[in-house]
């Protein structure tokens, strides 16, 4: 304190609103702990490109989802915040149901009939002790409706400053799932399901500098129940059976984010990288980077890039000469090896109190992108365009 | 399948030490809270557009076998 004397006055009091500021800062960035208070709304437009070519039966032409979202996030009191966000899906489309053994061995991708359209409803809510402080805790719960399946979550987080520099942050949720699949007698699928999933984590987040900071993290999921696909079959020699996978899921996951504010640019560098493995047999690394640009008249421009890479289920095949000594059976593209790289472009610009935000994401996936190859092919593995439209309108 | 589930536990518990030796190995001159300006800035959160976050995180979460975030996780869905 005994510099302050020699502070010019306009000087000690910017340092004062600056450190006014602080609590809020430490959050913002070490917890995450965000308190704005706005309204907003996303409308949503994801394209699934059709089928690569190749051998294939039925329809090429794969998903398409029309999504819309609304989001109210608001302080309430002094300390506390409240986000309540709602999701309406329309999907229509066809997907990957099968692969046959072609006469060349070549499999032969085989898709379900085009669907009518499929509706998905979700709402999210959660509630923030200690909003805008160093300290926090936010319970969440959140319930997504199909015809087809019923999801109810609840989660709880906490974040606790750890000194000046480092912020622990920690937490778990529960969720349990029914699923319905729909025909079921006209295909013989299971009638009725269910799977129940926890998750923990445990978090550190260090303010590195008075520009940047790392966070690290580990998450453990534990999911068990109905872990198979009802829609999908698998060739197993001349037969077609139902997929069917372990009734048990443990995945680890190791994450890091870094933030750097780079002032001179006026603008801020955001890189993630996952790792993560499962008792399934799949690993799997993700590399982001995004840079936030600040344009002149409050435009922000924030191009990004992503990789993901993924190892196969030892369980995934896309089709079995015979049944062996194999216990499950899956040839969804999703469990198999696959690499995707993908670019996004956002806009945004504020005009008073209102934000206009757009952008546009190009997803393309191949075997070939995956980290040291792929064992065995994987026909189905999707490539997609995601757009998306949103109006922000802030409360304070 | 235990000796994997094995070797995932010591491969995470490895990243978790280094990573919590690398974060207090590293301590630098605290940055005191007149000086966390930069850190307060909207686009330096760990999610700086929650809205677009979730969805784009529900997208890959249906079409990848294994990505997903740090944090309490939402409910499944008929996609995945």
């Amino acid at each position: 304190m005994g510099a302050r004397p020699h502070l010019s006055p306009s000087l000690a009091a910017l340092m004062s609103a600056a450190a006014a500021l602080a609590p809020e800062a430490h959050a913002q960035t070490a917890t995450g702990a965000e308190t704005d208070s706005r309204v907003s709304y996303r409308f949503n437009d994801y394209s699934e490109d059709s089928l690569a070519p190749g051998p294939h039966l039925g329809d090429p032409e794969r998903y398409r989802v029309l999504s819309q979202q609304f989001q109210l996030a608001t302080r309430a009191g002094s300390e506390s915040a409240i986000d309540v966000s709602a999701t309406h899906e329309v999907m229509s489309g066809s997907s990957p149901w099968y692969l046959l053994r072609g006469p060349d061995n070549r499999p032969i991708q085989v898709m379900s009939g085009a669907t009518i359209q499929e509706h998905r409803n979700e709402v999210r809510a959660s509630w923030t002790q200690g909003a805008g402080t160093s300290s926090s805790t936010t319970w969440s719960a959140s319930y997504s409706q199909e015809r087809d399946y019923r999801a109810t979550a609840l989660g709880v987080e906490r974040s606790v400053p750890l000194g000046d520099a480092l912020t622990l942050g920690y937490g778990g949720s529960f969720s349990h799932d029914l699923i319905d699949p729909f025909e079921a007698e006209k295909y013989d699928r299971v009638r009725h399901e269910d799977k129940n999933s926890a998750s923990a984590f445990g978090s550190l987040a260090w303010v590195i500098d008075r520009a940047s900071v790392l966070q690290t993290g580990l998450q453990l999921n534990v999911e068990h129940g109905y872990l198979s696909d009802p829609y999908k079959l698998v060739s197993v020699g001349s037969s077609l059976v139902d997929d069917l996978r372990p009734d048990r899921r443990v995945q680890a996951a190791w994450l890091a984010r870094y933030r750097r504010a780079f002032s001179a640019a006026d603008a801020a560098l955001h890189v993630n990288y996952r790792y993560a493995q499962d008792n399934w047999g799949i690993v799997s690394h993700t590399v982001e980077a995004a840079w936030f640009q600040t344009l002149p008249s409050r435009w922000e421009l924030v191009p990004s890039l992503r990789y993901y890479s993924q190892q196969q289920a030892r369980f995934y095949a896309p089709y079995f000469v015979d049944a062996g000594s194999h216990n499950f059976y899956s040839s969804d593209y999703r469990l198999g090896t696959f690499g995707a790289l993908s670019a996004s472009f956002n806009l945004r610009k504020r005009i008073g109190k209102w934000e206009f935000s757009g952008g546009v994401e190009r997803y393309h996936a191949a075997t070939d992108y995956a980290l040291g190859g792929a064992d065995a092919v994987v026909p189905g593995v999707v490539s997609y365009t995601r757009a998306f439209i949103g109006l922000d309108y802030l409360l304070q | 399948m235990r000796n994997r589930i094995r070797v995932a536990a010591r491969r995470a518990a490895f990243l978790a030490v280094t990573g919590c030796a690398l974060l207090g190995g590293c301590a630098t001159t605290p940055v005191q809270p007149w000086e966390r300006g930069q850190l307060a800035r909207w686009d330096m959160r760990w999610d700086p557009d929650p809205l677009q976050g979730a969805m784009a995180g529900h997208t890959r979460f249906s079409k990848e076998g294994s990505s997903g975030e740090i944090g309490a996780a939402g409910g499944g869905c008929g996609c995945n």
